[in-house]
């Protein structure tokens, strides 16, 4: 009987939202038109440069007409907002809402770049590059939240991971033993916060905002103390970049994906990998499960708090990777509170991500092409304050969480303690 | 018996336990003595600096900005200022380090109460907090790093008898900096960046925009400048903070992508992100900004055209040998290039690269600006 009650009500709802959606992709588009279409004045050219420094072939720049682009984007927005409202796009709802905005934001762009030029390849190469530390933090949020702790130590782990990785890697002379001990560090810092939410039943907010303030505090002095004096103990160097034969000299694609350093591909590996593992293998059902419902993966045999323990330390040392990447892969030094709040970041793209590890690769992505828009923007001098722009991916973030883009829920347990009876 | 086997094994187990961490100890402890031993000499050296005149109830306090005091540039010039006076007068030396803008008031608070001499205030944010804690206690000395009072609801400029403002016109060293990077750029195209859109920052934006623009009416150039334009205040290109490096090498890479090859970064220890991205790129060079890049990062030095230097050192170890002497007195000190207080620095490894006739121009501008016949910016 339920069920049968419940159906009508969840397709009015689906309904209501479908129209909202098509209203949007409309609303989009005519705005698109309005401000980017006629915005710029007819006869002037968008010019994208398409080459990355690194890239051998050289491709010419694309130039197209600024005006009529801008249109033919918008028109395609209106389009899309068309069948929405006619015949609907059923579940792909959401993905065309990508291709909205995406179309929105690229009218934005030929206004933008309009009797100018941009170079498109090196935005979406940093846009990469800015997304590493976040979706790596965002791993590292999503393997503890998944298994029912909150880890919002993720930025101390981080700059505790990046100076280990900065003063040994400098002491040994090799990046990858620095590497090893900065991922070392972040699992000790895990099991600090393992220790404390788990075994004492700290409060896991207090637990994690405690290790996040003694990171910040321990790694100060002790860079005041050490590395200032020592200047030698704070150059460790940094991963080369690593060409992958013919793949890095696909044009476009090829120097953005396959000419990076150790970090980019670490990336990739682990999104996948958590994503494969915590979907479709044993070990994620378990994860999955005492992060659900403890009670339930206990009575099956399943030992919950070890799983918690294993994951919290498997989180820490993703973050220490994160960590490595700014001292060992980005500029090859630490400084004082280096990170700066990236850890946090990576919690917003880790919800905006729905606690899924491709989700929160995309969510990354989307903070690092807002950040990295936001520096084309300043370089072209489009009159826009910059905060706008940076501000914009934590209001898609509120959106999210607040379930108008689909409805992002965190692990049912996430957060409790689990006390065995 | 089993049991027995088991406390036995344990009470060894232990045993070792505690060796280790005897071991262990002895280790750091002898790590501590050794940083303490390396401690020694210096304070020796300054005590006996000061045997002529015992000045060691004389504490020069310092607050930093959230960069930190080792960040190789700007507050650790102006606490170099502290560290040059402690070992000329024998002084005592303490400084406070901000990790946030809610630091400030607090710290400033904490060393009045621990009677500090004089407190120097490092940096435009700390403008504020100096003002109100200059005000409630007219009998403590300060000086504040580039800030000069202003009120703004009666619209003029107003200073206190205990706070000296030390302020650098940068623009005329930058304006130099441009120049010289207006000569010398390979692409026709310089950038630059800053940390906070704030008027400290942009004064070196300024001066190196107005520095390229008189290159280019001088000699007939079309030299442009990325990331930053006077006339449109709101749109410069700036990274946010002065704390996240990563931040800064991504700006630069974006502005390399744009075929710039002269960055000036305007941002303290962010701008060591540019250097790892420029180093990478294996192309390009930078313009380091408050002190010698090759003095404060000298493993970037190659690639450094030059620096434009604010000599924050030298007008705080002057603020203190006043405050010391009993000649302090608040109001405005300026420094410019006429005073020494701004200024460029050589060009080290580029000396071949900048060519004789931009040198001996810029040795031209420098006395024109000094004599007044070139004006740096809008005034």
């Amino acid at each position: 009987m339920s069920t049968i009650a419940a159906a009508p009500a969840t397709s009015r709802v689906s309904i209501r939202r479908a129209r909202v959606l098509g209203i949007v992709f409309m609303a989009l588009g005519f705005a698109a038109a309005w401000w980017f279409g006629f915005g710029s004045e007819s006869g002037l050219d968008s010019t994208f440069g398409l080459n990355s420094r690194s890239s051998e072939v050289d491709l010419p720049p694309l130039a197209l007409p600024s005006r009529e682009t801008a249109l033919l984007l918008a028109a395609i927005c209106v389009f899309l907002g068309a069948i929405q409202l006619t015949r609907g796009f059923g579940k792909q709802a959401n993905l065309i809402l990508g291709v909205a905005v995406g179309c929105f934001i690229l009218a934005f762009l030929v206004w933008a770049a309009r009797d100018d030029s941009l170079n498109m390849v090196g935005m979406l190469q940093s846009t990469l590059l800015r997304s590493v530390p976040i979706t790596l933090g965002a791993l590292s949020g999503l393997l503890c939240e998944r298994s029912g702790v909150i880890n919002i130590a993720i930025e101390g782990m981080m700059l505790t991971a990046a100076f280990m990785g900065a003063i040994v890697g400098s002491a040994a002379g090799s990046t990858w033993v620095g590497l090893i001990l900065a991922v070392l560090a972040g699992g000790l810092l895990g099991a600090l916060l393992a220790v404390l939410s788990i075994r004492y039943r700290v409060d896991q907010i207090v637990g994690g905002t405690v290790i996040n303030i003694l990171a910040l505090g321990l790694t100060s002095y002790l860079s005041a103390q050490i590395l200032a004096r020592y200047q030698n103990l704070n150059s460790p160097g940094r991963f080369p970049v690593i060409e992958i034969p013919l793949l890095s000299d696909i044009p476009i694609i090829g120097p953005m994906l396959f000419a990076n350093n150790l970090f980019i591909y670490l990336m990739f590996i682990l999104v996948i990998g958590i994503n494969i593992a915590l979907f479709r293998s044993r070990w994620g059902l378990r994860v999955r499960a005492v992060g659900e419902h403890p009670k339930a993966a206990d009575t099956v045999g399943i030992k919950v708090l070890g799983v918690r323990y294993r994951n919290v330390i498997l989180g820490g040392m993703v973050a220490g990777l994160a960590g490595a990447y700014f001292t060992l892969g980005s500029v090859g030094r630490f400084d004082e509170n280096m990170t700066g709040g990236r850890g946090f970041i990576a919690l917003a793209a880790m919800i905006f991500g729905r606690w899924n590890p491709i989700g929160a690769f995309g969510a990354a992505l989307v903070f690092g092409f807002a950040d990295s828009l936001q520096n084309t923007l300043a370089i072209l001098q489009v009159p826009i304050a910059s905060e706008f722009l940076l501000m914009a991916p934590y209001i898609a973030t509120i959106l999210v969480v607040a379930g108008v883009v689909g409805r992002a829920r965190p692990p049912a347990a996430d957060g409790q303690l689990y006390i065995k009876e | 018996m089993p049991g027995d086997g088991i406390r036995a094994f344990k009470e060894e187990y232990l045993r070792m336990r505690m060796k280790w961490f005897a071991a262990l100890f002895m280790v750091l402890a002898l790590f501590v003595a050794a940083c303490a031993e390396e401690d020694e000499p210096t304070d020796a050296g300054g005590d006996n600096g000061a045997e002529e005149t015992d000045n060691s109830d004389f504490l020069a306090c310092q607050v930093t900005d959230t960069g930190g005091v080792d960040d190789r540039s700007f507050n650790q010039t102006a606490y170099k200022g502290l560290e040059d006076a402690e070992d000329e007068f024998g002084i005592e030396i303490q400084v406070l380090e901000s990790q946030n803008p809610n630091d400030f008031e607090p710290n400033i608070q904490s060393l009045i109460q621990q009677d500090c001499d004089i407190i120097v205030t490092v940096g435009f944010l700390l403008g504020d907090a100096t003002a109100a804690a200059a005000e409630a206690n007219p009998d403590k000395l300060f000086a504040i790093v580039d800030f000069d009072f202003f009120d703004a609801d009666a619209g003029e400029d107003i200073s206190f008898d205990n706070v000296k403002e030390l302020t650098f016109a940068t623009d005329e060293a930058a304006f130099l900096a441009g120049y010289v990077a207006a000569g010398t750029t390979e692409t026709g195209k310089l950038g630059t960046y800053g940390g906070i859109n704030i008027p400290t920052v942009t004064i070196f934006m300024d001066g190196f925009q107005a520095g390229m623009e008189h290159f280019n009416s001088e000699n007939g150039g079309d030299v442009v400048l990325e990331g930053w334009d006077s006339a449109n205040p709101e749109g410069g290109l700036f990274t946010g903070d002065f704390e996240n490096q990563d931040n800064g090498r991504q700006v630069t890479e974006t502005l390399l992508g744009e075929d710039v090859d002269i960055v000036m970064p305007v941002a303290g220890p962010v701008g060591l992100g540019s250097a790892a991205a420029v180093q990478d790129a294996g192309e390009g060079s930078l313009v380091w900004v408050d002190t010698d890049g090759c003095v404060s990062v000298e493993e970037f030095c190659d690639l450094f055209l030059t620096s434009v230097m604010k000599n924050m050192d030298v007008a705080v170890f002057t603020a203190v040998e006043e405050a010391l002497n009993d000649e302090f007195e608040g109001g405005l000190y300026t420094g410019t290039l006429e005073n020494e207080g701004v200024g460029i620095a050589p060009f080290h490894e580029f000396e071949d690269t900048v060519s004789d006739d931009i040198k001996t121009q810029v040795e031209e501008l420098r006395q024109q600006i000094i004599d007044g016949e070139v004006t740096v910016g809008q005034g």
